[in-house]
């Protein structure tokens, strides 16, 4: 009995991966026009090249793959897919398709590899399809390879359908003004809109019945993980990630509350009701696991809270309070290390702690910069690096005066001037 | 003909590796095919090659001998015999040779002739990793759970651990790693592949390639090589794939403009075939979203992990137990070391060195009893959390001091932290008149007065060649300055 349970869990942190799948809920719309667009084509045996764009994990790369890969398509295209990163200079994405194609070229210049390519365009029989991930990567100052590529489609007797993908919106219409001037050259514009609330609960609960495990999200779980992605990013990863974030931290916690189940479970089956113990067994994941991983995601002062509590050294709790002191009574909100160092040093002398020197100074402020309460902007001197406050002041202030030394510094006025 | 060969040329690459080189009696000098396409393509240089032939190995005979005798009593593979600087150079590529230090000829000293000083100043070097880390058992167990979930699991993910440094972060993943492999060897766990790679031990970005290619197979390629075969690896399923977990320690170092080579190391983890489970390490917290494109931060997910400064609780624990039972350190100096690194950062390291040059102190001050007391800690806090600005307006030459006194008069007349040679040239007039018994040196002079205190960077300086209008600025506070002047005689007089 255990052991299944366990493999519900497991099951549910398998499924929720971001790795490539079949089936994409929420996708149908985006879907049934990229397949109009590409049967349109094979029909007309017209090239045609295509711009798809979305924000980061909304399944674009999913959907042309599972395109590439369905069996109506398959037979009748052949398909080329490239991700732009995993070229090693721009220019090396002819040599790349080339050898995607198994082609033949002359020599190993750029330039002959964009023959051989656009000779075997012309004279090819076939329908070929040219899916470039990560376009943007292409980019350079005269754009030539991308207009080079864009202009494959017009070539005569050309039977290319070539995609783009990207993450911005307007890639094609800001670095790609000239195919504006032919139309027969601008790409069609297909955007993915990021996750709404919805369709993040219908993905996780076709991945979820899948793999049987549904009732180890109840539904409202599952709206509150859905509602807090959806109005932040729509990012599918984002969600799945805090899913199976939320089920490790349930499964932790059992094992943590397990020896307590074999203490009874021993006593139990002593007493031999082992039913009563198998039923309350597997423990869903609770809506407090999913709020303590979304809060661990969304919200950045709130852990000044918790640290300053905790781990925060003193040195760096005195350097922050004597920045919040000048930012809130200093007119000039330009402060660079050396004057922060000073009035930190009056503010330790008052108090008779000790100060420390410039040269430490500056790693102490470094350090305090790693949690992203700072920034520094670097100069030629150290001494003249001006610092920022990355947070807002008045959340900062409120986190810091719950201490009575902390407090005291705030106030302390008088150590600003000499 | 059989002949021998002479050693050849250490390559300048392996200056500081010291290779052993083996040698057989029946080493044929075989001709390397670099040489017979030459003499291929020079008809008529044929005959100078031969003569060269002829005459190369006689030297060499002459050479070898002592090496010959040296390796007979080690193995001897005819294989591993490297003819010419590059026949080595191939076989370091190909991973043939493995890279040795040569061996200290003394022998080490035992420990039984060491006090207890000097054993505690080994053990609280910082290399000597204790086999569990204390303090970090909540981390510890939330990689571990991890790792082992993703291992069970055969699927691939990334994690990214952030802190400052010095708070154990690398120590605590190599634990897990070695926890985990052990539970390998006792066949609890599926078996798993471990690489690691060191942002800062590379000199591009890309080379980030060839190190995990080299870690797969032992074969170093070119990177564009060594990344085609990674992502065949990586994207093609493989029947018996193992995970495999690769820790990516300075994660920063690797984000170049581009930021290709981090989208690829977080790229592959999706990719089902893979089973790669990457662990990334850095300091800064917010790294992803202040660097990292928007959809490298996406594909390194949530999972994230913070690895707090140590308190001066923790702290204490760790270098008593890096102690164990020792009687070397007093208690209280302990806590005073402890409570010092805690206050300003939380480095373990740093706690570690100050106890070290602590016993280093104790050990030199020849006390009767062999203990590590508050006093000596107290030295070694104040050589290792030194100010040494003061002293060193102390130690500066009276005419230097006036000059320091003139810029931060006239930093207080003009109210602006950028002084003009010129202002400042008349303040220390009126300076040096006011003490009175100083010749007023002229203004090339005061300039080399300058230019000194510039390279000591007490203030910071332009050019000399702008003279009178060079900018003069102040490297330490005003404060610093009256207080040292304050407290020498000189300047009460």
């Amino acid at each position: 009995h255990r052991s299944f349970h366990r493999n519900k869990y497991q099951n549910a942190r398998c499924i929720l991966n971001s790795g490539e799948t079949k089936k994409l809920p929420g996708r149908e719309e985006q879907l049934e026009e990229l397949k109009q667009f590409f049967r349109e084509h094979l029909e007309n045996k017209s090239s045609g090249s295509l711009y798809v764009s979305g924000q980061p994990g909304t399944g674009k790369t999913a959907c042309l793959s599972l395109l590439m890969h369905s069996p109506e398509f398959a037979l009748s295209l052949q398909t080329v897919y490239i991700n732009c990163t995993s070229i090693a200079s721009i220019g090396g994405v002819y040599k790349k398709l080339s050898a995607e194609l198994k082609l033949k070229s002359k020599g190993r210049t750029e330039h002959d590899n964009i023959t051989a390519i656009q000779c075997y365009i012309q004279n090819s029989k076939d329908m070929l399809l040219v899916v470039l991930d990560e376009i943007d990567q292409l980019c350079s100052s005269k754009q030539s390879i991308l207009y080079t590529i864009f202009e494959w489609p017009s070539l005569r007797n050309a039977r290319l359908l070539l995609v783009g993908i990207a993450n911005s919106l307007d890639l094609t219409e800001r670095t790609l003004t000239r195919l504006n001037a032919r139309c027969e050259l601008k790409p069609k514009h297909i955007h993915f809109p990021p996750y709404t609330k919805q369709q993040i609960v219908e993905i996780f609960k076709s991945r979820l019945e899948e793999a049987e495990v549904l009732d180890i999200f109840p539904p409202v779980t599952i709206e509150l993980l859905a509602a807090k992605v959806s109005a932040v990013s729509g990012d599918v990863r984002r969600a799945l990630d805090i899913g199976r974030r939320a089920v490790e931290i349930a499964e932790q916690q059992k094992k943590a509350g397990n020896k307590k189940v074999n203490l009874q479970k021993f006593v139990m089956e002593a007493e031999g009701n082992i039913e009563n113990l198998c039923k309350d067994i597997l423990e869903p994941v609770q809506v407090t696991h999913v709020t303590a991983v979304v809060n661990k995601v969304y919200s950045a002062s709130q852990s000044l809270h918790e640290d300053i509590e905790q781990s925060f050294p003193l040195q760096q709790k005195i350097m922050l309070c004597s920045l919040m002191l000048m930012l809130r009574n200093q007119r000039n909100k330009d402060i660079t290390i050396g004057r922060l160092h000073e009035v930190y040093r009056r503010v330790c002398n008052k108090r008779n702690i000790h100060s420390l020197d410039q040269a430490e100074f500056v790693g102490l402020v470094d350090l305090v910069q790693t949690r992203g309460i700072l920034h520094i902007i670097k100069k030629k001197e150290p001494r003249f690096g001006k610092v920022q406050l990355s947070w807002d002041e008045e959340e900062v202030t409120a986190a810091l005066c719950d201490k009575q030394l902390i407090a005291s510094i705030l106030d302390d006025t008088a150590s600003l001037n000499n | 003909a059989t002949k021998r060969v002479g050693t050849p040329k250490r390559n300048i690459h392996m200056s500081n590796i010291v290779e052993e080189m083996i040698f057989d009696k029946q080493d044929v000098l075989s001709t390397p095919k670099l040489k017979s396409k030459r003499s291929l393509a020079f008809g008529k240089e044929k005959d100078i090659e031969k003569i060269l032939l002829e005459v190369t190995p006689k030297k060499p005979v002459e050479e070898t001998p002592k090496r010959v005798q040296r390796s007979n009593s080690k193995y001897v593979k005819d294989s591993e015999t490297p003819k010419t600087p590059s026949q080595k150079l191939k076989m370091i590529r190909s991973g043939e040779l493995t890279p040795s230090f040569k061996e200290r000829e003394g022998i080490e000293h035992s420990k039984l002739s060491k006090n207890d000083l000097q054993l505690a100043r080994e053990r609280l070097h910082v290399s000597v990793v204790p086999l569990s880390l204390p303090c970090r058992e909540k981390e510890f167990e939330n990689i571990y759970t991890f790792l082992e979930g993703k291992i069970n699991d055969k699927c691939g993910g990334c994690m990214y651990i952030s802190g400052v440094p010095g708070t154990g972060k690398t120590a605590t993943v190599t634990g897990v790693i070695r926890a985990l492999q052990k539970q390998v060897q006792e066949d609890m766990l599926p078996a798993f592949d471990y690489l690691e790679i060191n942002g800062m031990r590379l000199t591009e970005p890309r080379q980030a390639y060839v190190h995990i290619y080299r870690q797969l197979t032992g074969k170093t390629v070119a990177w564009e090589h060594a990344h085609a075969l990674l992502e065949k690896r990586f994207m093609t399923a493989a029947p018996r794939r193992i995970t495999t977990v690769l820790i990516v320690d300075e994660l920063d170092i690797l984000c170049n403009r581009r930021q290709d080579v981090v989208y690829n190391l977080l790229d592959w983890p999706a990719k089902t075939a893979a089973c790669l489970v990457v662990v990334t390490i850095a300091n800064t917290m917010d790294l992803p979203e202040r660097v990292l494109m928007g959809k490298v931060t996406s594909r390194l997910g949530l999972t994230r992990l913070t690895f707090q400064p140590y308190t001066h609780k923790q702290l204490q624990e760790i270098v008593t137990g890096r102690l164990g039972g020792s009687e070397a350190f007093k208690g209280e100096a302990i806590q005073l070391v402890a409570r010092k690194v805690a206050a300003v950062s939380g480095d373990a390291r740093r706690a570690l060195d100050i106890c070290r040059r602590a016993t280093e102190i104790a050990d030199s001050s020849k006390g009767k009893e062999i203990c590590v007391n508050i006093l000596h800690v107290q030295q070694a806090l104040s050589e290792m959390i030194a100010s040494a600005k003061v002293q060193a307006i102390k130690r500066c030459s009276r005419l230097e001091q006036i000059l320091l006194q003139a810029i931060a008069a006239e930093v207080t007349r003009t109210g602006v932290e950028e002084t003009y040679f010129m202002g400042v040239y008349t303040q220390f007039e009126s300076i040096a008149n006011f003490v009175g018994g100083i010749l007023v040196p002229n203004t090339g002079q005061v300039l080399r007065l300058c230019s000194k205190l510039g390279a000591e960077r007490l203030i910071i300086c332009e050019h000399t060649r702008n003279d009178i209008f060079q900018k003069i600025l102040l490297n330490v506070s005003t404060d610093d300055i009256h207080y040292a002047l304050r407290v020498t005689p000189e300047a009460t007089q």
